[in-house]
């Protein structure tokens, strides 16, 4: 199973931006901003995000499997784009995950301070109603350069 | 839940168009045929009307080969301000690749690859015109209250406008306009750049709110946001500035790994305020010609709205009439009587000379070897000093000075004869030195000459 490198696991918990995309099966393109991404001991990538926004794109999901997610950090704008075929959702607000998601927030916030958002922003962002943090976990199956510029769409090599 | 019937439009459009340049570049989802979603960032989207968007063709990508394939998209945005986000559905309708829409989306593109350095590499290949399907308001976010507008825009604008309206001279005019935007629009910096045709440069003539106005700065047609504006006719605003420019900077961090780094000229520093966070340029018009440009910044971000936008738009058109009819009423013209004036105490025998060069290739007038200004305003000091070389005058009028134009050699004259001495007199004032302009009546000005001159 393909994995992420350790240049991509330090990209995730560096307060990145995470955009999830899917789409419904007459082909709806769908969008949600995530909240984390973590990597689990299997190699499976784990998306956290508010089942309150997300609802569209978690019912999608679970009917076809099929994720793109893009992380972009705004300091530099380096994005990287992961996609999955095998993606299933699951209840996922236990201490822990909201633990994730407050190192995240946390991370994300101070990436956002020296562009003169204001106070509070980020937490907008961030705000998950008690009981609605959901997980999508998926298998990533590639990955590519989304930073802007002509060398988009370049692929990345994941661990094998 | 069910998907809302496609159509459906929860939101009015216009009540978003400005969060769509706002945070981040909106991010987008799109479908492969075989049903693959993919996600990725575009610069920024633009509101061409109540049920339409577009969006700028750069590269030939993946998310461009699925909106071909497919033709849908879902764009995400959010409110700088209050954290608010939207999700709207769109159809990809055609691609125009010349025309009001696609130059307004080349010079926005083109202003942020000139302030990053990217010029030639951000090319416009088309806009891309969508119909927008549905618009949605994301649930369950903690929304902050949205800051309320700095100023009524549309009652500041007609006071500025009503007191542009009561000026007869080009300097009031210029100082109208700009005393206005700050006192009715808070708009505290501003620059009047005005267009040299025939050498595609525009000249600085007025500033406002800056510890050095630098008059007389040159600024070449096509670089940055100004000379963009200019060039491509379309007012062009750019807010949070910085990351504007980190879009734009991560795309040349590329170009340097791709080996492309000849392609991008050096990085060219504005004139103003050294960190502006919101900019906007308006090109100023007079008779359905561009004749230069009016530019604003501020140190906030998202400081200029669509609002601003309209009413500089109307502003700048109005100054460009007023400057471009000012000569109809001029003072008559009289017959030059080569009076012989006493000269000044400073030019008595035993002060040095001073000498004035002409360049004649650009019309650059050097003051004892050192570079003062060139172009029309160079011209016009090198005939005054010509004239009160040979015959002792100092008192001239801007008739006449038109009725030279054919022998200055310079086309644009007519148009622009005020605004250039304006800015001579400005230029000339903020160097200080023997040498300088004052108006003595309508029309009419004073060539003050405090040494004895020497045309080389």
């Amino acid at each position: 199973m393909a994995r992420l490198t350790d240049d991509m696991l330090d990209f995730l918990a560096s307060g990145v931006a995470h955009q999830v995309g899917a789409c419904t099966a007459d082909g709806r393109p769908l969008i949600c901003r995530a909240l984390a991404a973590d990597a689990l001991d299997d190699g499976r990538l784990r998306v956290l995000i508010s089942g309150v926004q997300g609802f569209e794109l978690l019912e999608a999901i679970r009917i076809n499997g099929r994720v793109a997610l893009c992380l972009v950090a705004p300091g530099d704008y380096r994005a990287v784009h992961l996609k999955g075929r095998d993606a299933q959702t699951s209840a996922a607000d236990g201490p822990r995950e909201r633990a994730l998601v407050a190192e995240r927030l946390r991370v994300f916030a101070a990436q956002l301070t020296p562009f003169g958002f204001p106070a509070g922003y980020a937490q907008a962002l961030y705000a998950v109603p008690e009981g609605a943090l959901t997980a999508i976990t998926f298998t990533p199956e590639g990955a590519w350069s989304q930073t802007p510029g002509p060398g988009a769409g370049h692929a990345l090599a994941l661990k094998p | 839940m069910s998907a809302p019937e496609h159509g459906e439009l929860r939101v009015p459009l216009k009540n978003i168009r400005r969060m769509l340049e706002g945070l981040m570049p909106p991010s987008m989802t799109t479908v492969s045929p075989d049903g693959m979603p993919h996600v990725n960032h575009v610069s920024h989207a633009e509101y061409v009307d109540e049920n339409h968007v577009a969006l700028t063709w750069q590269f030939q990508n993946a998310s461009r080969a699925n909106i071909l394939a497919t033709r849908r998209a879902c764009l995400s945005f959010d409110d700088p301000t209050s954290g608010t986000g939207f999700v709207m559905q769109i159809e990809y309708l055609r691609t125009e690749t010349e025309g009001p829409l696609f130059e307004r989306l080349r010079a926005k593109l083109a202003g942020i690859a000139s302030h990053s350095g990217m010029v030639g590499v951000f090319h416009l290949r088309g806009a891309d015109v969508y119909r927008v399907l549905e618009l949605r308001r994301v649930p369950g976010r903690l929304e902050m209250p949205s800051l309320a507008p700095r100023c009524d825009v549309a009652a500041g604008a007609r006071r500025v406008s009503e007191a542009l309206a009561r000026c007869d001279e080009a300097a009031a005019m210029l100082d109208t306009l700009m005393d206005g935007l700050a006192r009715e629009l808070l708009i505290e910096h501003s620059m009047l750049w005005m267009l040299e045709t025939d050498r595609s440069v525009l000249s600085l003539v007025a500033s406002h709110g800056y510890a050095v106005h630098r008059i007389g700065a040159e600024l070449q047609v096509g670089v940055g946001l100004v000379g963009t504006a200019v060039r491509e006719g379309v007012p062009i605003r750019i807010g949070h500035m910085s990351l504007s420019m980190v879009y734009g900077r991560a795309a040349r961090g590329v170009i340097d790994e791709l080996g492309l780094a000849q392609a991008v000229s050096a990085e060219i520093p504005l004139p103003g305020l050294p960190a502006p966070r919101s900019q906007l340029a308006v090109p100023l018009r007079a008779r359905s010609r561009i004749v230069g440009a009016l530019f604003v910044e501020s140190l906030h971000d998202q400081f200029f709205s669509y609002d601003d936008e309209d009413a500089l738009t109307l502003l700048a058109g109005q100054l460009g009439a007023l400057l471009g009819g000012l000569h109809a009423d001029d003072a008559p013209l009289r017959p030059a009587v080569p009076t012989a004036p006493a000269a000044p105490a400073s030019q008595a025998a035993g002060a040095p000379v001073l000498r004035l060069r002409l360049h004649a290739k650009d019309n650059s007038v050097f003051v004892d070897n050192e570079y003062l200004i060139r172009g029309v305003a160079g011209a016009i000091l090198w005939k005054l000093a010509r004239e009160h070389a040979q015959s002792g005058r100092v008192e001239f009028s801007n008739r006449e000075l038109r009725a030279a134009a054919d022998e200055l050699r310079l086309p644009e004259v007519d148009d622009n004869l005020e605004v250039r001495l304006v800015l001579l007199q400005r230029r000339l004032a903020e160097r200080g030195g023997p040498l300088q302009i004052e108006k003595t009546g309508r029309g009419r000005f004073r060539f003050v000459v405090g040494r004895r001159l020497e045309l080389v």
